[in-house]
């Protein structure tokens, strides 16, 4: 069983998968109780043109994700707050927008290949060294900012318009907020892939909310499930040679229908 | 004499959404200390007057100065406590206990990373003492009755410490013994810790005796008084359109 990690590429998945799995949990959190899941599932979408144009340009796919995934943050909020145009709209267009363009660059190139494949579904082979060193460079900003402002955006999350009143920078962390879940996301294309990530920053949250309590026990519990499910989900796709990030869904699906049992009314 | 700056002073505040006329022409001082209730007509713009003062909304016109400074210069946003009409409108299922809530008044006030200082820890005991809700300090807000989910709300903007609160319609919701107690104790934090308290009401019937001031609000202001000058029936006439006798046994469904 501990066999698996005797191979350097199963701990560097392991570590990576576990760097996702803790800031998944943690900003997803906010997310979903601001009612604003959808965004993840846009935002991954825009990472893969990111992906894409690594991938022809020869740069690291991973860098050039971080970019796009945060650029197109910026824009949705730009279009919602300025514009004042539907949330779900706006997360739609971008959504189907970043796709079209994804496969424009790839075809254009003729990359159509099995490496996008693992973008896609994500792979515990593909995370290289290199990969790591991003990851952890800015998963710990991400970590800290998400430390220095918790408190801030659980305010928010509850109550916006009274944290705005009681003089939080309600509009500089909102826009805070998404870049941070934008970079979480590119990160997390290699291991999830960017058809799965939203999965693992909703539903942790999703199934720990089932047991009402209160917020710092319900993120503490999100955590665990997440953890629970990178670790499980990996130690399958090592064992079944499947996408990581499919066993890794399936892993928290199961944990999800868990909660809903348990916590029955 | 030392000068005192208003906490308000609000000059010919005019707020128009979509062409139509909300306020037209609102102006009021409100010093430090005052006791004062809107009522007004639902649809008049008492909430709009409120979030105006609050900087939820930007008037179309008019100025509005806080502590004696403009909107954009003011800073001391945790001196203004606010308790919203809408909390039970908040998310039910949301994660929160009455403790992780009332904690949330003090955030603003801290610094980044900060831990709660003893200041804070005190603040939010006060807090709750005062509205008592202590012994539910571990309940989820989503399992309280409405009134106490209001008095949590209210230890809420209470534990920032603030010199004003301003509460929209603090007592829907609220059965009429506890509205008594309600009322006393916004009378005692007027009173003995000179906070200025601004709420929308309908019971102005049974609170006239204590309001400092009345303000009437239906798109203008009609009358900002003491309270037993104000209410005349011509005045709620003109206020309600209505008879003002009907007002009376009208609030209470």
């Amino acid at each position: 069983m501990l066999e698996m990690l005797s191979y350097d590429f199963m701990i560097r998945a392991f570590v990576a998968g576990i760097i996702i799995a803790i800031l998944a949990a943690i900003s997803g959190s906010f997310i979903v109780l601001r009612r604003y899941s959808m965004i993840t599932e846009t935002l991954a979408h825009s990472a893969l043109v990111g992906v894409a144009v690594g991938v022809i340009a020869g740069s690291n796919p991973l860098w050039m994700a971080v970019v796009a995934a945060l650029l197109s943050a910026w824009i949705i909020e730009y279009l919602r707050s300025y514009f004042h145009l539907y949330s779900d709209s706006v997360l739609a267009i971008m959504l189907s927008g970043s796709l079209a363009l994804a496969v424009i660059i790839v075809s254009l190139a003729g990359a159509f290949n099995s490496s996008l494949f693992s973008y896609l579904f994500g792979s515990i082979l593909s995370v290289t060294k290199n990969d790591l060193v991003v990851m952890s460079l800015f998963g710990v900003i991400a970590l800290s900012l998400l430390g220095v402002f918790y408190k801030q955006l659980y305010f928010i999350a509850y109550d916006e318009e009274v944290a705005r009143t009681s003089g939080i920078k309600v509009d500089m962390l909102n826009f805070l907020l998404v870049s941070i879940v934008a970079i979480i996301i590119a990160l997390s294309i290699r291991i999830v892939g960017t058809l799965l990530i939203g999965a693992m920053m909703v539903i942790p949250t999703v199934a720990a909310l089932r047991f009402r309590q209160g917020f710092a026990k319900t993120i503490l519990i999100a955590l665990l499930f997440s953890v629970v499910a990178v670790i499980v989900g990996m130690s399958s796709s090592y064992f079944f040679s499947l996408p990581s990030g499919a066993t890794i869904v399936l892993t928290l699906l199961f944990i999800f229908i868990f909660s809903l049992i348990v916590n029955r009314r | 004499m030392k000068f005192i700056s208003p906490v308000f002073e609000v000059s010919n505040l005019t707020f128009r959404a979509n062409e139509q006329s909300i306020l037209e022409e609102i102006s009021l001082t409100i010093l430090p200390g005052d006791y004062c209730a809107i009522i007004g007509p639902n649809g008049g713009g008492k909430t709009t007057l409120i979030r105006l003062l609050l900087g939820l909304e930007k008037p179309t016109s008019g100025h509005i100065k806080l502590f004696g400074q403009p909107f954009k210069k003011f800073k001391r946003w945790s001196k203004i406590g606010y308790v919203p009409q809408r909390a039970a409108g908040l998310d039910q299922n949301f994660p929160a206990t009455v403790l992780e809530v009332v904690k949330m008044g003090r955030i603003a006030t801290q610094g980044f990373f900060a831990k709660a200082t003893r200041e804070d820890r005190e603040a939010i005991e006060e807090a709750m003492t005062k509205m008592d809700v202590t012994d539910i300090q571990n309940k989820l807000v989503g399992e309280l009755s409405g009134g106490q989910r209001q008095r949590v709300m209210i230890a809420r903007a209470l534990a920032s410490k603030p010199e004003v609160l301003i509460l929209d319609e603090p007592n829907t919701g609220v059965d009429v013994i506890s509205q008594k107690r309600f009322y006393k104790l916004l009378k005692e934090l007027n009173a003995q810790e000179k906070m200025t308290i601004i709420f929308i009401t309908h019971d102005i019937g049974v609170i006239a005796d204590d309001i400092g001031r009345l303000f009437t609000v239906n798109q203008t202001l009609l009358t900002c008084n003491n309270p037993k000058e104000a209410i005349s029936c011509d005045d709620m006439s003109a206020l309600y359109g209505i008879d003002a006798h009907l007002i009376h046994n009208h609030h209470h469904h």
